[in-house]
């Protein structure tokens, strides 16, 4: 009888075992990336690709209509001089669609693996960082005019600068190649994976964070090292230029400003949890999502204006549009919610089923 | 719990031995998937003690009796067959139990493949928090995924430069196959082979194999290689314990006496 009950007791403990390794299983790969013109917000949120009103938080449009469990969407959208929204999907498509009414332009469906970081778009071309390590050059209606393998994933958005297409990779580097050619201009070895967009400065300066705590500062002209900053853990976003300063958060949950010119310190808070995005830099304020669903507005002083908890966690960067601060929270009630610049509230978006 | 306990080991090992082994992923899972299945060995040659001696317990003469005396009376057969099981020194849990054991480390050796692959964001995020402080970060991430021609991280397809655009689910077939064979290996013959329960152990021979294939191309190549790897093994296991029945795998031939060491 005893031997029955211990069998019955252990068949039931590993039972729960089992099962509590079943409840995580839901959780999204990854988080919103949201984008706006200002009248409309485009957010890449799992199942779908949501056009939101920004007056007012009610849907426009989605993409696709019906949810496909082959089609995931993080990347931001990214909106083009003609009058395009570009995004990656999880399904290897790069998709271009009207931001009127979510209709598909055209698709692109070289890539051999997910879409994670946005793409870029010139005048005249649109670059398109790949997980399957390519960046992929394309013109405006969708053909490939040259592609770029690096030596690792791409995850983050390129810049460019009319030249020259910058972007970095988890091969630990970050690469420039010329925009119109594809040729490798240089590359630099940094101290981890690049996994956020890279920022260009108006003095020709790139900023870039990496897995190995430090955020750099390099000559575009040559790719070498200006001045490196040791940051107190990992930092998986791209650094923001705003003011003469620089804002980033790392993994620790430290957000600090830094002198662009020189990598100085200027000041440092630690408000309540991981900083996986980047800032929001407007004219006096700093505004930043953490890991525990605080967003926090600091001034130049690295005083906190103000903070709104959210239920959910913000790894995504805020985007201004008008006057209202966008987020996009993961595993929270809603899907977007807007701010005004003193921390209040104004509407929520919860997609209808 | 199930974090703390079983996947957070599980990658962290993983991820030793990817270093340990110069940068293999392929070849990681591999000797993950080997030492997993040593550590977990002496169940295994439980549950195949315990089955065995069920399987010799339906086939004994004094099963059978018991069965006619109580055919019409399910609980006094249950009584006796319980009485049957003691007697013999069967213990009718020894065959499950085992296998109960091993199903949270074969759940979370897939979990901790896949975290450790970390081919998403969150799942990177994940990975971050799982290492041990032993990793430094930096060098670690990004793993290298490619394993022969293959990407760990994502489906296998193998194209052939004479077959321009076709590719060949090459994993997912090796799998099916060796799944195929580990279980037609390994079943023993059953007692009754007219009754229901060896029916259905003939159609999971097919099925399982078709199950396991397909899993193979539709997840990560990763998962395929501890697949293969996993079944490999096992039947190597089997072998060592001298339960093989090789006859199984011919078509027609009369099936063999469950072999014993």
């Amino acid at each position: 009888m005893k031997t029955k009950f211990l069998y019955f007791t252990l068949g039931l403990l590993i039972l729960a075992f089992l099962l509590s390794g079943c409840s995580g299983g839901m959780t999204p790969s990854s988080w919103a990336g949201v984008t706006t013109d200002g009248e409309t917000a485009y957010v890449a949120m799992a199942s779908h690709v949501y056009a939101v009103q920004v007056s007012n938080g009610m849907e426009r449009w989605r993409f696709p209509e019906k949810p496909d469990a082959k089609k995931t969407f993080f990347a931001a959208p990214t909106l083009t001089a003609d009058g395009q929204l570009i995004v990656g999907g999880y399904d290897r498509i790069l998709y271009s669609l009207s931001p009127s009414n979510g209709s598909v332009n055209w698709t692109f469906e070289d890539s051999k693996d997910h879409w994670i970081g946005s793409a870029v778009a010139g005048d005249d071309m649109i670059f398109a960082p790949s997980a399957d390590y390519n960046l992929y050059a394309l013109n405006m209606q969708g053909k490939l005019v040259w592609k770029f393998t690096a030596e690792q994933a791409l995850w983050g958005q390129p810049v460019i600068d009319g030249t020259n297409v910058y972007f970095g990779s988890m091969d630990h580097k970050v690469y420039a190649l010329n925009m119109a050619t594809g040729k490798l201009v240089w590359s630099s070895e940094l101290n981890g994976s690049i996994l956020g967009a890279i920022s260009l400065g108006p003095d020709g300066v790139l900023y870039a964070g990496t897995l190995g705590d430090s955020v750099f500062a390099l000559d575009t002209s040559s790719g070498k090292t200006i001045w490196k900053y040791a940051a107190s853990s990992r930092i998986w976003s791209a650094p923001v230029i705003g003011n003469g300063n620089l804002y980033v958060g790392d993994q620790a949950g430290k957000i600090v400003s830094l002198a662009a010119d020189s990598g100085k310190e200027n000041w440092n808070i630690q408000p309540d949890g991981p900083v996986l995005g980047s800032p929001l830099v407007l004219s006096d304020l700093v505004v930043i999502g953490t890991e525990s669903g605080s967003l926090v507005a600091v001034d130049a002083e690295g005083k906190i204006g103000w903070s709104q908890t959210i239920t959910g966690k913000l790894y995504s960067t805020p985007v201004l549009a008008g006057d209202l601060i966008l987020v996009a929270p993961v595993e929270g009630d809603v899907t977007l919610i807007a701010i005004d610049q003193n921390g209040t509230q104004q509407w929520v978006y919860t997609p209808a089923k | 719990m199930w974090e703390t306990f079983i996947i957070t080991p599980l990658t962290n090992v993983l991820l030793w031995i990817y270093q340990v082994v110069g940068g293999n992923f392929g070849l990681a899972i591999v000797i993950f998937t080997i030492l997993i299945r040593l550590a977990t060995h002496p169940l295994m040659a439980q549950q195949i003690k315990s089955s065995q001696g069920m399987q010799e317990m339906q086939k004994s003469k004094k099963w059978q009796d018991i069965q006619k005396k109580h055919k019409g009376d399910k609980e006094k057969l249950a009584q006796e067959q319980m009485a049957l099981y003691k007697e013999l020194g069967i213990s009718p849990f020894g065959a499950c139990l085992p296998t109960l054991i091993q199903l949270p480390i074969i759940f979370g050796l897939y979990q901790s493949i896949m975290r450790a692959l970390a081919a998403s964001p969150m799942q990177l995020l994940n990975l971050t928090r799982s290492l041990y402080s032993i990793f430094d970060m930096s060098k670690l991430i990004p793993l290298n995924s490619h394993f022969l021609w293959m990407n760990l991280g994502q489906p296998e397809k193998l194209f052939l430069p004479f077959l321009p655009g076709v590719g060949i689910p090459l994993l997912a077939i090796i799998v099916a196959v060796t799944s195929y064979f580990q279980q037609k290996l390994i079943t023993p013959p059953s007692a009754n082979p007219g009754d229901q329960g060896a029916a259905m152990t003939k159609m999971m021979a097919i099925y399982m194999p078709l199950l396991m294939g397909y899993f193979a191309m539709t997840f990560a190549s990763g998962l395929a290689i501890y697949f293969i790897a996993g079944n490999l093994v096992g039947i190597a296991q089997y072998a060592m314990l001298g339960k093989l029945d090789w006859k199984n795998l011919i078509p027609g031939a009369k099936k063999g006496e469950i072999i014993t060491k």
